[in-house]
């Protein structure tokens, strides 16, 4: 069912007063389908977030939470049990909020079901969902392309003001102020924009996974880690035979959050060809990863703190070749084989180390014995969680690195605007329209333009 | 130059007597192309088809008429101005028209970067029209002929290709032989079935002072050709005498105090600098709000429901649409000697003694005179989807329109349309294929493709914002976009050919001078202490790098590099703007290509889209079905067509490109190997 319900009484608001963040009146034209999707990725975790989006968001809260009088306060998590909206069935017990359009990330009136995390769970709630009249399943990227629905609006009638500046004002009456208002819609947009392309690959992340690379040198305890991280049975999901004999990769869950684990093979130098091989793979792997985990032994360390701090940046920069320097948070320091150190040196290594600048978080951990292993994953799923960051908050992440890329082009584009705002309409005006392209690509309305693109690029076609 | 520019504007002296001398009777009954009209697009017409080499023969109502500016006494604009451009540039007569007539040139939007420059000027009408006709008259293998056409002769449909018409000539009015051709252009403006409308009075006519076209010419394409035709409508502000006008109560507007040319022929302009005429610049008031709401049950015009143009609405449109606003009024001259003011903004179609009472509430004009009225026009167009990308109706052979009937409005619009149909309607009668322009290499180019293949809802103006490749298509570089064109097509004549080329070559050499102009960023900072020069990727920049900064001038280089820069001086201008726009324009190259590709794939005209066995919905069928575009470009342009139907198109024209492809090598073989060289020709001619 389509509900064309979205009135045009919008159309005369100002154009300073709609912000890029989309207001839903005019965000809703085009889409007046509402939409559900589980947005906090798939597989087993702890808490699954279901997000629906469009006029019939409310329909939900109506007939799946029992709030049939009022609707809760916006953006306030109520507790509530969420049942079938026809056989009355309760599903699960979970946190509700309630967006209301503009100020929900796809600028329409937007609901969050915070549900467990068990498949059987969330295929029920999904199916629920879907038995709701008006409300069908999102596609892939779906509400990326709603939220950027409302930008890509705005631009528009930011090129449409740049142009009839261009083509009347020196002929007709041109209201003073137009420049001024498109100024203000491309800075909003071009803050919107940088503060999506800050998040740091969160969404992609979310969906795939936070790639974590173990690495080190051979015989320094790596895959006696990735064993001893895969033994904790609230860790292991299953265990995927790598696709090359020298990387093995394990999906795991950590603290709810979607990791993939690689093991590689230890650098060093050596002349057998096939383990040469392996060690460039493995350094090509540490190059992708969003984390490191550089495994040491520590028995081969100085005794002494400040010269085993210094071999252990030489080291580092060895293993993390290409990065220019371990960028905070990308990287742990794993001292392994602490059973085998005198107490002593493993008290200095670990509060000594802790104020040496350059290196990353150190944690001492004896995969033999378990020894630290707590305090190390607590600082793993840590670190894991800030670079997801909580998918509960903050803006709509960016799922797909092919989204990135167009965004960063419309950031370049709208900084084109500037450049020539003040010397050559003309080229500030193709800054315009080459953002929207990049936008365009995003909501997917640029469409027949795109598919022939792809295939005048695959295929040898026309003269 | 300034030879060159004696030499164009001279002989228009004492030329008038001998056009209608030549008018009163046809030297031949056969022709390759008769021209309809001796408006804009019809002298365009004639002059280029006599250009291309076709015996031509222009017919028009009345000799004297031909050249005469219908409605305001202006030429080019922004976007218009782009158009004039390019016409000079494949020889049309309007550019230098314009340079000859004008009485007030500037640039508009000179402060908005060169690509969207609007080269305007105010024209004299008398002397344009001078020097239209002695320029038709000059141009060999062109007649003109005085006369109504009755009827248009076209042949019953070819059996063998279901609803194809072939044009074979005209018969006039006063029934005399027919005259035959293989192509006829019509370009009859506001003419076709037109009206005319002053307060309640309606009278048929295309313009006022001018008998109405014979309904017969109408008839035929309504009723023989079945083409879809719908109403638009127009309108023009009355005359207003100068003197009763005080013109101390409105702003003085003047012209740039240097006139730059429209032509890439000329070097100056007849008017001298200190000739040049002002405009004024007035506004409403709340009175003439009060007047038109008053009048509208005496407004006849305002009544009707055709269509009129948004981006030049009468007096009545704007204060209805827009209410206790103020609007503008420009007070623009006639000519150098006119004793009239064209009143830009006040189109009007109430009662005469209602116009006089609405110009009065005008403080400027508290006691103008009027000296004609304003009236509004309603005229039938032809739905121009109907047409080819030649400007050829598709289901007649040798029919060609242009203009207004095409459902434009404004000059600029209707020569370039003019232009190109001329070319076209010689090409055809010479058994030559058609000739295309690409909206990547042009703005008649974007003209045409918006009209065959959107079609129009309203008069068609030209805007920047139509052209995708603004930064391209820029007033400039007309000549480099078209002149070598045209030359291949034999429009364009050899004094221009050789002026083009010589621009061309000292154009590359003194980008070559920049560009062998190398320095250390920190060489440049010490010759140019001002700019702040940035580095570079490879250690070097060259003076086409430096020339892209807002502050560089190419008159600075030359100073610093008199020996190597000073020779181009005269291209100082042309060069600034190619090294600033040049790196945008390389970024649209690619898209240029991909547009390009899609445009040289062309669909069939006769292909039954109902029947077609690809997986198309009804909707997209019947849309197809309807605009027939000639290109896979086109359909992609349609509204409402949906990608997946593009794709599922695309692979149904690959599989029967390959099929015909392969048919066309086996015939080869029998006849010596010519097979692609015949494909080719059967691809871009009209069957």
């Amino acid at each position: 069912m389509r509900v064309t319900v979205y009135l045009f009484s919008g159309r005369n608001v100002p154009l300073c007063r709609r912000l890029s963040s989309g207001d839903g009146v005019l965000a809703g034209l085009a889409d007046a389908d509402t939409i559900f999707a589980l947005s906090s990725g798939h597989g087993r975790c702890g808490v699954a977030v279901v997000r629906i989006s469009g006029p019939a968001a409310t329909t939900a809260l109506r007939c799946m939470v029992g709030l049939r009088k009022h609707l809760p306060p916006p953006r306030t998590a109520l507790l509530r049990s969420i049942t079938d909206p026809h056989s009355k069935e309760v599903l699960d017990r979970g946190l509700v909020l309630w967006f209301p359009a503009p100020h929900s990330f796809t600028g329409e009136d937007s609901v969050e079901f915070h549900i467990h995390g068990g498949p059987a769970v969330i295929t029920a709630v999904l199916q629920a969902l879907g038995s709701v009249p008006g409300m069908r399943p999102a596609e892939a990227g779906e509400f990326t392309r709603r939220a950027f629905h409302a930008g890509k609006l705005d631009l528009t009638e930011c090129l449409a003001h740049v142009e009839a500046f261009i083509d009347f004002s020196e002929d007709e009456l041109i209201e003073d102020g137009v420049l001024d208002r498109v100024d203000i819609s491309v800075c909003d947009l071009q803050a919107e924009i940088n503060q999506h392309l800050k998040d740091e690959r969160r969404g992609e992340r979310l969906r795939s996974g936070v790639h974590v690379v173990i690495a080190g040198a051979t015989n320094a305890g790596k895959s006696s880690l990735l064993n001893t991280l895969c033994q904790r049975p609230a860790a292991i999901v299953s265990p995927i035979a790598g696709t090359t004999r020298d990387v093995v990769e394990t999906a795991l869950d950590i603290g709810g959050f979607p990791v993939l684990l690689s093991d590689t093979a230890g650098l060093r130098d050596s002349p057998d060809l096939v383990e040469q091989e392996g060690v460039r793979r493995a350094r090509e792997r540490v190059q992708q990863a969003d984390l490191t985990l550089v495994v040491v032994d520590s028995t081969i360390l100085p005794s002494e703190v400040k010269q085993a701090g210094a071999v252990l940046l030489k080291h580092l920069e060895s293993v993390l070749t290409s990065q220019e320097q371990p960028e905070a948070g990308r990287c742990l320091l794993v001292l392994n084989k602490t059973d085998l150190l005198p107490e002593a040196q493993r008290e200095q290594l670990s509060l000594g180390l802790r104020g040496t600048s350059g290196l990353p978080p150190v944690c001492l951990i004896s995969c033999q014995t378990s020894e630290g292993l707590k305090d190390f994953l607590t600082v793993l799923q840590s670190t894991v969680q800030t670079m997801c960051a909580d998918p509960l908050s903050g803006a709509p992440t960016l799922t797909q690195a092919r989204h990135r890329a167009h965004l960063q082009q419309c950031a370049a584009a709208l900084a084109q605007y500037w450049r020539y705002r003040d010397s050559d309409l003309a080229l500030a005006a193709e800054g315009v329209r080459l953002a929207l392209t990049g936008l365009g690509r995003i909501t997917g309305r640029v469409g027949a333009e795109e598919i022939l693109d792809i295939i005048f690029k695959d295929f040898c076609i026309g003269k | 130059m300034s030879r060159m520019l004696t030499r164009k504007l001279l002989p228009v002296r004492n030329i008038l007597p001998p056009v209608t001398k030549r008018a009163s009777h046809v030297h031949r009954q056969r022709y390759d192309v008769i021209v309809v009209g001796g408006g804009h697009a019809g002298t365009e017409a004639a002059a280029a088809a006599a250009r291309v080499g076709a015996e031509t023969l222009l017919v028009t109502q009345k000799t004297h008429t031909i050249g005469a500016l219908s409605c305001n006494p202006s030429l080019g604009g922004v976007g218009k101005g782009h158009l004039v451009r390019e016409i000079d540039a494949l020889d049309g007569l309007c550019g230098r028209a314009g340079d000859w007539a004008g009485i007030h040139f500037s640039i508009l939007n000179r402060r908005k970067g060169p690509a969207v420059w609007g080269p305007r000027a105010q024209l004299d009408r008398q002397r344009y029209r001078e020097f239209i006709q002695a320029e038709l008259l000059s141009t060999p293998r062109l007649e003109v002929l005085e006369g109504s056409v009755e009827e248009l002769l076209v042949t019953d449909p070819n059996p063998e290709e279901p609803g194809r018409h072939r044009v074979t000539g005209i018969r006039l009015a006063n029934g005399s032989r027919p005259i035959s051709a293989s192509s006829v252009v019509l370009t009859t403006g506001t003419f076709l079935s037109g009206s005319l409308f002053v307060g309640h009075t309606v009278s048929p006519g295309g313009r006022i002072g001018d008998a109405p076209s014979s309904t017969g010419l109408s008839q035929t394409l309504r009723e023989r050709l079945g083409l879809r035709v719908g109403r638009l409508r127009t309108g023009t502000p009355p005359r207003v005498l100068k003197d009763s006008v005080d013109l101390s109560l409105a702003k003085l507007h003047p012209p740039d105090s240097h006139p730059t040319p429209f032509s890439f022929m000329n070097t100056r302009t007849r008017c001298k600098p200190e000739e040049q005429l002002p405009c004024y610049l007035t506004y409403t008031t709340p009175g003439v709000e009060r007047v038109v709401r008053e009048s509208l049950h005496l407004n006849c015009h305002i009544q009707q429901d055709a269509k009129g143009p948004r981006y030049c609405p009468s007096i009545e449109s704007r204060v209805l649409r827009f209410p206790g606003r103020r609007h503008q009024v420009w007070l623009e001259p006639e000519g150098m000697t006119s004793d009239l003011l064209y009143p830009q903004g006040l189109s009007m179609t109430m009662p005469p003694d209602v116009q006089l009472r609405l110009i009065r509430e005008i403080p400027a004009m508290h006691r103008a005179e009027i000296h004609t009225p304003g009236y509004g026009v309603q005229y039938d167009y032809v739905c121009p989807t109907q047409l080819s990308p030649a400007l050829q109706v598709k289901n007649t052979q040798g029919l060609f329109l242009a203009g207004q009937i095409n459902g434009t409005t404004g000059y600029e619009e209707a020569a370039a349309q003019g232009l190109w149909a001329g070319v076209n309607a010689a090409r055809w009668a010479r058994s030559l294929p058609p000739a295309g322009l690409s909206r990547t290499e042009s703005y008649i180019g974007v003209l045409i493709d918006d009209l065959v293949s959107r079609g129009v809802n309203e008069p068609y103006r030209m805007f920047t914002s139509r052209a995708e490749f603004r930064t391209s298509l820029r007033p400039d570089n007309a000549d480099l976009r078209l002149t070598q064109k045209g030359s291949l097509l034999g429009c364009v004549s050899s004094a221009r050919r050789d002026e083009f080329l010589r621009v061309k070559l000292r154009l590359q050499d003194a980008e070559a001078a920049l560009r062998a102009l190398t320095l250390s960023p920190a060489g440049w900072r010490k010759m140019m202490p001002g700019i702040s020069v940035s580095e570079s990727k490879n250690g070097t920049l060259s003076g086409m790098d430096l020339l892209q900064y807002k502050d560089v001038s190419f008159e600075m280089l030359a100073s610093l590099f008199p020996e190597q820069l000073s020779p181009h001086i005269e291209f100082s201008e042309r060069l600034k703007i190619e090294a600033v726009y040049k790196p945008h324009c390389d970024l649209s190259k690619r898209e240029v290509e991909r547009i390009q590709k899609e445009e040289n794939m062309s669909l069939p005209q006769d292909l039954d889209y109902f029947s077609l066995p690809v997986s198309l919905s009804k909707e997209v069928r019947e849309i197809l079905d309807r605009f027939r575009p000639s290109t896979l470009g086109a359909a992609t342009r349609l509204e409402g067509m949906t990608p997946a139907a593009v794709v599922n198109l695309l692979n149904y024209v690959q599989i029967a490109e390959r099929k015909e492809r392969m048919m066309n090598r086996s015939n080869a073989g029998q006849q010596e190997g010519r097979g692609e060289d015949l494909c080719a020709r059967n691809a871009s001619l009209p069957q």
